[in-house]
């Protein structure tokens, strides 16, 4: 698999506070790669750098083989990478489609030249299309989200990724808030993005939900890499041992690989 | 109650509130129905208007322009020194404008890059619109003979209705119209109601938080040009006035329509109801400052009833 983005020796300092002390992975085309790690493990500010939300303190960031240096959020957008915050990022009163299409909304000509406005009958349709791709059933594209499920919203901020157009989407503990029957409902959706050949990030402290979707797990602590790991054969029970003891023992791909 | 009148009264309440009003002071206070007060009465309601929807320009952003009014005074003189001076009419008003503009953009300034919050940050841009009008009138007002093309712009009638009302009408419909049907629009609203998902959708939110801000200064420009033309004057403290009347408009405006945020319509109507209740109380005797109370108590109510992320936000400092 041919690799799509690529981090060097990333660290990010927070005044005294080092959360990030370099940390080098790849993540390789269509897989679904899972970052694990105690709390404040650097997961999400390594994430943040990723989305153009924070800047590294230094380090190196290669998409498609080609340096960036993502400034804004909008910068990572337009170069295919869109982040699922785990507070969702909506505007709660806001309707389904404008939240949709927040950032990114379509338009269309009007009889006075260069003036365009909304187009919100495409961005409807279009929104009603994104959600049904993920099998997910909202009637109303003008309900505000504030009236969804949490299953629901998640495939909001899901669709809001696909209509980027993202080929890398990341998502921070997508299943935090949610119920069993909504947390399926989630992982489904990562499977049918996983299906549309989208690579995917993915941070969890749900061990059973990362051995069901992930290929792949990275695990950190104080803002080192410990090791890599595939998700073949392993238990959730094995994975949580590992993560506490901080050490993969055999299971440990790089550790496996710099043997050899 | 059926839930189908509920939501109508949820959204429409307010308005039939000002209609009762209306209604009473129609029977109650003498003269309110005389066409000449009518008129006056929506001479009133225009430059209340025009303020309400540029301060709702801020506030749609989350933040809080306290300094409209003053700015409003400010451009008053700068306009009406310039015509009183003899400059022509069309440089006066540009001046004016653009002394609103100015005031608005400094905020949205100090608001994003100074940090200072826009609750603070406006109040003192107020202090030092106040300050500057002042300097410029040095503390009287310019009474003249001014030209009349000027004097048009506040005082003329189009087909026997005001020309004010139009301008009232054109910004409304201009700023419904952005609002709700350009990406601009809904970038503001975007940020006011959700700063940090806006920017992480990106969004430029500091850039729409100085332009609500900008809105909200230009649009006090130009009620300071109407009214140094209506009155063929301009006294350093002309719209100051306006300050809370406007305010109120725009909160009362909040608890209909769309409950919760500021919208033009709302306003609109918020603007009519307190025009109405200032006027009626006046022709039925009332003592001044009774309003006073009353403007104070029904921003309170407003607020309370229409609490929302926007309010909450801007209001806090
Ligand atoms: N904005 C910030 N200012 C200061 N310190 C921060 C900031 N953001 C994160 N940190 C610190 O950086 C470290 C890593 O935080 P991070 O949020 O990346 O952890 P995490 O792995 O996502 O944890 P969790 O599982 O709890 O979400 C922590 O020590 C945290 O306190
Ligand atoms: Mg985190």
């Amino acid at each position: 698999m041919a690799t799509l983005l690529d981090l060097k020796s990333i660290h990010k300092s927070y005044g005294a506070v080092q959360a990030l002390n370099g940390v080098s992975l790849t993540v390789r085309e269509g897989e679904v790669l899972a970052i694990c790690g105690d709390n404040g493990a650097g997961k999400s500010t390594l994430i943040k750098i990723v989305s153009g939300a924070e800047a590294a303190t230094s380090g190196q960031v290669f998409l498609r083989g080609k340096e960036v240096h993502f400034a804004s959020p909008a910068d990572a957008l337009a170069c295919g990478v869109a982040t699922i915050y785990q507070d969702l990022a909506l505007a709660p009163r806001l309707q389904v489609y404008q939240n949709i299409f927040m950032g990114a909304e379509l338009t269309r000509a009007t009889f006075i030249p260069f003036l365009r406005i909304l187009d919100k009958k495409k961005m409807s349709q279009a929104a009603a299309d994104y959600l049904g791709r993920l099998n997910i059933e909202i009637k109303d594209m003008k309900a505000p989200v504030a009236s969804l499920s949490g299953g629901q919203r998640q495939a909001v901020a899901i669709s809001r990724a696909l209509r980027w157009q993202a080929s890398l989407v990341i998502m921070d503990e997508p299943t935090a808030a949610l119920g069993v029957r909504e947390t399926a409902q989630v992982l489904d959706l990562i499977r049918q993005l996983h299906d549309q050949a989208v690579t995917i990030i993915i941070i969890s402290h749900n061990m059973e939900d990362v051995v069901a979707v992930a290929t792949r797990i990275v695990i950190l602590k104080n803002g080192l890499k410990l090791g890599e790991c595939l998700t073949e054969n392993l238990t959730a029970a094995e994975l949580s041992r590992m993560i506490a003891l901080g050490d993969l023992g055999d299971r440990n791909i790089i550790r496996q690989t710099a043997v050899e | 109650m059926t839930e189908k009148y509920q939501n109508f009264l949820r959204r429409y309440g307010t308005a039939l509130g000002g209609l009762a009003l209306f209604i009473f002071f129609a029977i109650a206070a003498e003269n309110f129905l005389n066409p000449s007060n009518l008129l006056n009465v929506l001479k009133q309601i225009s430059f209340l208007t025009i303020l309400a929807i540029g301060f709702s320009f801020a506030l749609t952003t989350s933040e809080l322009d306290l300094s409209f009014a003053t700015v409003g005074s400010l451009a008053c003189v700068v306009a009406g020194g310039l015509i009183y001076h003899q400059f022509s009419p069309i440089l006066a008003i540009a001046a004016g404008l653009f002394a609103g503009l100015a005031a608005g953009v400094i905020n949205g300034l100090i608001v994003t890059r100074l940090k200072v919050p826009s609750l603070i940050g406006t109040l003192a841009v107020s202090s030092i619109a106040t300050g500057v009008s002042f300097w410029i009138t040095g503390g009287v007002a310019f009474v003249g003979r001014w030209a009349d093309a000027f004097l048009f712009l506040g005082r003329g009638q189009l087909v026997g209705i005001p020309v004010l009302v139009f301008w009232t009408l054109i910004i409304a419909v201009f700023s419904l119209f952005v609002l709700k049907q350009t990406r601009i629009g809904i970038h503001m609203i975007f940020t006011g109601e959700n700063d940090e998902a806006a920017r992480l959708g990106g969004i430029p939110t500091q850039k729409m938080k100085v332009l609500g801000l900008s809105i909200s200064g230009l649009t006090a420009g130009f009620t300071g040009v109407l009214l140094a033309s209506t009155l063929s004057s301009a006294d350093p403290t002309a719209a100051d006035g306006f300050m809370l009347t406007a305010i109120a408009a725009v909160l009362l405006g909040m608890t209909m329509i769309e409950p919760g945020h500021p919208n033009v319509p709302g306003s609109l109507i918020g603007a009519l109801t307190i025009g109405i209740l200032s006027n009626g109380l006046i022709l039925m005797g009332v003592e001044y400052y009774v309003q006073d109370i009353i403007l104070g108590m029904i921003i309170i109510a407003s607020v309370s009833v229409s609490a929302s992320t926007i309010t909450k936000a801007a209001f806090s400092v």
